[in-house]
């Protein structure tokens, strides 16, 4: 049974003069267990979809989705108080920007203890106040951190980067989660950090069983910790398969282009020539191209691009596409 | 801690620097003579004439006559005061107990009323109880205080009868000055109707409390508002949000500190305003505060009055502030860093 399983989820920005559609008719499917990366470049509507999936948005955005469905139960049917309950039971989330996440008033103990779940909880309210130290301590020593009587009583500013990300992972772990979202989890981190959090974060999934879905715009970076990935382009769906068949033969030509601009090690090419790139940019919300948006800078487009693609299967490899590149394999 | 201290009463001693060197300069600016506007003795003899110059240093150079003015200052000494001939620090020190008792509790009646209002219509953003707030918050603020003054004693004073329309507490009582602030006075008293004296001067206190709290009120209500729903729109509280908190548990826990450390400061900075509005109350409601008093020295020309009272007036505004400062510091752990405590 999927963990959870998104077909055509679609996120509209009300604008004062008509709705932008950020997120076009997105598919996601999780497996138990499974680590999937979501990967696009910035303002492809990554965090956004993940957003949409806790439900964290504010009421400046519209989703909608033919199905939503959260270990075999549908939740579109039900109402949105309903379904945040079952979400903030099972998934949690954690940000692109650790410190700006944690309340800087507060010291990371507080904002720990707030998050421990009170059915975990027994006895009385003073008994389960020692209960609520001890979990958030035993919270700090399963993501790695040591010094729990100085992290306890620290503020977020008091701490580094990675050890706030270790701390919202603390307390995404809070509510023994089936689920977590990590969103960018290590922007704007060194990457011996990176490593650290990366590593965590898969122990975490082989250990406890974890099911992850991790964002990031840096395909390079997510092949070695994830099973499988979904890419998308300007809120678009392009291309999902498993981390094997994206990386080594790539049907859509997005995909194929990032993986091509990437730099390794045992590339063969001439000094100064430039990187595999496609012209132009990610378009803006507000222009952005009908159809296939990646249509005005797609090496393969043709007439047929300005009508949205239907979803094509290839050995359990989705691809949105026209004309995929399915002949240059096999 | 120590650094964010230490920077404060360094603000304080270059603030109270320059406000002397004013002062100490308007003895020359208002016209007649210089020792006589700094002593106030507008009818001494040539005799005492010379021992006042004597006495200031009057023949030395500028510098040596400021330094001459800030240790009488230091003494208690700012002169006699040209209206009754009593001497100013005597004059202020009888009256700046009543400013203080109704400035401050005019400050706090605001915060506790207009933060809290505040809070609610940021909560509420966009919706009916939002715009009523705010509307009422830009009636509230547009009203001229002295107009409000003179229509809440015609209201509530005249036509209804329900609260005293002047003074600080009926002449019945007979309250021995001890700090000089009523309240804490009756209630050190051991007079047998101290009750009835402390609820007499709570009904002197009421509506001169509202119309000096009502535009600050106001100004804390927009600010608070602002500050809530920039709160609001933070990381954090979407991290919050994320955990799983409801919301009235996130506004609790997280956004109701952190819109309060952004209102706090601005508070400061409001009450320079409210002081100003309570000098206005007082001539309106013959309160016998320092306010009422500064406005008539300025009214009979008494230029030693009006320096001792800049001096008075703007030390206590600033020591409010200062004390303000420290409020925030203990609420925000940001400022208390040396790094940020600027």
């Amino acid at each position: 049974m999927n963990l959870i399983d998104i077909r055509n989820l679609s996120i509209e920005l009300q604008t004062a003069t008509k709705p932008i559609l950020a997120v076009d008719r997105v598919n996601l499917t999780m497996k138990e267990g499974e680590v999937r990366g979501l990967v696009g470049e910035s303002g492809s509507g990554k965090s956004l979809l993940a957003q949409a999936i806790v439900g964290v948005l504010d009421d400046k955005w519209k989703v909608d989705a033919d199905r939503f469905h959260w270990r075999g139960q549908d939740l579109m049917r039900l109402s949105p108080e309903e379904r945040k309950v079952i979400i903030s039971k099972d998934v949690a989330m954690i940000f692109q920007e650790p410190m700006a996440c944690l309340d800087p008033t507060t010291t990371i103990g507080e904002q720990l203890e707030e998050a421990v779940d009170t059915e975990q909880l027994t006895g009385f309210f003073w008994q389960k106040r020692q209960q609520r130290k001890q979990a958030a301590i035993t919270l700090l020593h399963k993501v790695g951190i040591k010094k729990h009587e100085v992290c306890v009583k620290s503020f977020p500013h008091q701490l580094t980067d990675a050890l706030c990300q270790r701390v919202m992972i603390a307390m995404a772990l809070a509510r023994r989660p089936i689920l977590l979202i990590a969103d960018e989890p290590t922007a704007a981190m060194e990457s011996t950090n990176q490593g650290q959090i990366f590593r965590l974060l898969a122990s975490l999934n082989q250990l406890k069983n974890m099911s992850i879905l991790l964002i990031s715009h840096d395909l390079e970076n997510v092949t070695h910790w994830t099973n499988s990935i979904t890419v998308m382009y300007s809120g678009q769906f392009v291309e999902a398969g498993t981390t094997e068949q994206i990386f080594s033969q790539p049907y859509h030509p997005y995909t194929r282009a990032l993986v091509d601009s990437s730099p390794k090690a045992n590339m063969q090419i001439p000094s100064k020539s430039r990187l595999m790139t496609l012209p132009g940019s990610i378009p803006v919300l507000q222009h952005l191209p009908i159809g296939c948006r990646l249509g005005p800078r797609c090496p393969r487009a043709q007439q047929k691009c300005v009508r949205a693609p239907k979803i094509k299967n290839f050995h359990s490899q989705q691809v949105s596409c026209h004309f995929p590149l399915k002949d240059n394999y096999s | 801690m120590f650094i964010f201290t230490l920077r404060r009463f360094n603000l304080f001693f270059f603030t109270m620097l320059l406000l002397t060197i004013l002062s100490f300069s308007l003895s020359f600016l208002f016209p007649g003579e210089q020792l006589v506007n700094l002593t106030g003795q507008i009818n001494a003899t040539p005799e005492q004439l010379a021992v006042l110059a004597n006495e200031y240093q009057h023949q030395a150079g500028f510098i040596t006559q400021y330094f001459n003015y800030v240790s009488h200052l230091f003494h208690g000494d700012m002169g006699y005061s040209m209206a009754s001939h009593l001497p100013v620090a005597t004059e202020i020190f009888n009256r700046l107990p009543a400013t203080i008792e109704l400035t401050s509790v005019a400050l706090l009646v605001a915060m506790f009323v207009g933060i809290p209002i505040g809070f609610f219509a940021a909560i509420y953003h966009r919706k009916t109880p939002d715009n009523i707030i705010l509307g009422v918050a830009m009636i509230g603020y547009s009203v001229p205080v002295f107009w409000l003054g003179i229509l809440a004693i015609l209201v509530f004073s005249i036509q209804l009868g329900w609260l005293p329309s002047a003074g600080q507490i009926s002449l019945l009582f007979e309250i021995e000055h001890v700090t000089g602030l009523q309240l804490i006075d009756i209630l050190l008293s051991d007079s047998p109707y101290k009750w009835q004296a402390f609820i007499d001067a709570t009904r002197h206190l009421i509506l001169p409390v509202i119309v000096v709290a009502l535009a600050p009120a106001t100004i804390f209500m927009r600010l608070a508002r602002t500050a809530m729903l920039e709160v609001l729109e933070t990381h954090y509280i979407k991290a919050a949000k994320a955990k799983g908190l409801t919301f009235w548990q996130i506004i609790y826990r997280h956004a109701m500190r952190n819109a309060f450390i952004k209102v706090i400061r601005d508070v400061g900075l409001q009450f320079a305003n409210l002081v100003t509005i309570a000098m206005v109350t007082e001539v309106i409601f013959s309160w016998p505060g320092i306010g009422r008093w500064l406005i008539e020295s300025i009214y009979q020309r008494d230029y030693t009055a009006i320096q001792g009272g800049l001096i008075v007036l703007s030390t206590f505004i600033f020591i409010v502030h200062i004390i303000i400062d420290f409020v925030y510091a203990a609420l925000n752990p940001l400022a208390r860093e040396p790094r940020h405590g600027a």
